[in-house]
């Protein structure tokens, strides 16, 4: 059996890191889907999905080494107008950042249960809001 | 007080909904991918901007044969939505047979602040009989006028309608009639310094960014092609920051403005002071 699912939100900065393990244990309960492994995934790319602690002083410490490892102030070859859209391009930034994230995380279910250690949670990245962006939700099981 | 002086609304979830009507915005803009926007997205990305209000440009292509793309009414409709953030302005195509009465009513009755023309779409030149009409309109009410100007991206323009050059007799006839030089008139740029530097009336935005990112256009323009010291000294009092959101990028452009090196006072007029002048008050 598989189940499909999205949810929509607004960010509301140009970096932030939004906690989405609420919305993700709730497509489980109703997925009604008691084995198996969840894929949750963003649609979008200049975005990431992360899993890691959630603590406001590693948010702060992400965020930072990712601003001092991917610059702003950089001759980027992305900045430039783009035909398909009619617009140009500034977000070089946001589409490295989502390079080094990832757009995806896997859990296992067990017994209708997200099977994850105690500290892990997982995280929406947006590197290029605010904006209003859809994630993805694929469980498999039984 | 910070006021972006050149948005389109175009894509506000409001004003959509109709799918074929989005479509034909797509196409009569060219500008693809970027999606229906909420207001509470419009109003996250001015935040991030830093920006108060946003003056909103709709557009009347019925003598190309597209129709009116954003009604004067959609404008009203948005700025009824939130008078606090949004500043409305009216758009008429000149060829329209009911233009006068048009723009009478956006001014009279749905008490919209100004008029958006767009030459190099429209193929007319700023001095086409057709227009003084309507520029006595905007004269009796007070109300300034916002020409597309320069390169324009969207599909059938010819920039020949809108290089600069073309706006001094305008200016010349029409002292009391404040207009704006949307994108500064890019590539033209030294004619727009050379028309702001001549006549009050003239104003310019800020609405470029055809290359690089924000803050390198910007500083390749506002710094090199013109010199710092021409807006700073000279032609304060006629720039306004005007993003031409969506096609370019609010924050970042909001953002870029301000690391020129103007002095503070100018940036306090790029911000707002000189739009609040060009509308007339707020």
């Amino acid at each position: 059996m598989v189940n499909y699912s999205e949810f929509t939100m607004l960010t509301t900065k140009y970096n932030q890191l939004l906690l989405i393990s609420d919305q993700i244990k709730k497509a489980v309960e109703e997925s009604g889907i008691k084995n198996g492994v969840i894929t949750v995934i963003s649609k979008h790319t200049t975005t990431g999905i992360t899993v890691n602690e959630s603590l406001e002083c590693l948010e702060s410490d992400i965020e930072s080494f990712l601003s001092r490892l991917i610059q702003e102030d950089y001759p980027y070859s992305h900045a430039r107008m783009l035909k398909n859209y009619g617009s140009t391009a500034g977000n070089a930034t946001g589409h490295i950042k989502a390079h080094i994230t990832g757009n995806h995380c896997h859990f296992s279910i067990l017994n209708g249960l997200i099977i994850k250690g105690d500290a892990q949670d997982v995280y929406f990245c947006e590197f290029d809001g605010p904006a209003k962006r859809t994630i993805s939700i694929s469980i498999v099981g039984e | 007080m910070f006021i972006d002086m050149h948005v389109h609304p175009t894509f506000f979830e409001p004003i959509n909904g109709d799918e074929t009507k989005e479509q034909l915005r797509h196409n009569a803009l060219d500008i693809h991918l970027n999606g229906i926007a909420p207001l509470e997205h419009i109003f996250n990305q001015m935040h991030c901007a830093k920006l108060d209000k946003l003056c909103l440009l709709p557009h009347d292509y019925t003598s190309t044969g597209e129709g009116v793309i954003v009604s004067n009414d959609e404008i009203k409709t948005l700025v009824d939505m939130a008078p606090d953030r949004f500043i409305g302005f009216a758009a008429v195509d000149p060829f329209r047979k009911d233009a006068t009465n048009e723009l009478e009513r956006a001014f009279g009755d749905l008490k919209l602040k100004g008029l958006k023309l767009h030459p190099s779409r429209q193929h007319f030149y700023p001095t086409d009989e057709h227009l003084e009409p309507l520029y006595e309109i905007c004269e009796k009410y007070d109300r300034p006028v916002i020409f597309h100007s320069g390169l324009s991206w969207e599909p059938h323009t010819l920039s020949k309608y809108a290089r600069p050059l073309e706006f001094e007799e305008l200016a010349e006839k029409h002292p009391k009639l404040r207009i704006c030089l949307a994108h500064f008139g890019w590539p033209w740029v030294q004619e727009t310094s050379m028309l702001m530097v001549k006549y009050p009336n003239v104003y310019a935005d800020t609405g470029l960014l055809y290359f690089d990112n924000a803050k390198e256009f910007f500083t390749r323009i506002f710094t090199q092609e013109i010199p710092r010291s021409w807006i700073d000294r000279s032609l304060r009092h006629q720039v306004m920051f005007g993003s031409n959101n969506p096609r370019f990028e609010q924050i970042r452009m909001a953002q870029a403005i301000e690391e020129l090196g103007f002095r503070e006072s100018t940036l306090e007029l790029i911000r707002s002071g000189n739009a609040i002048e060009f509308l007339g008050g707020l």
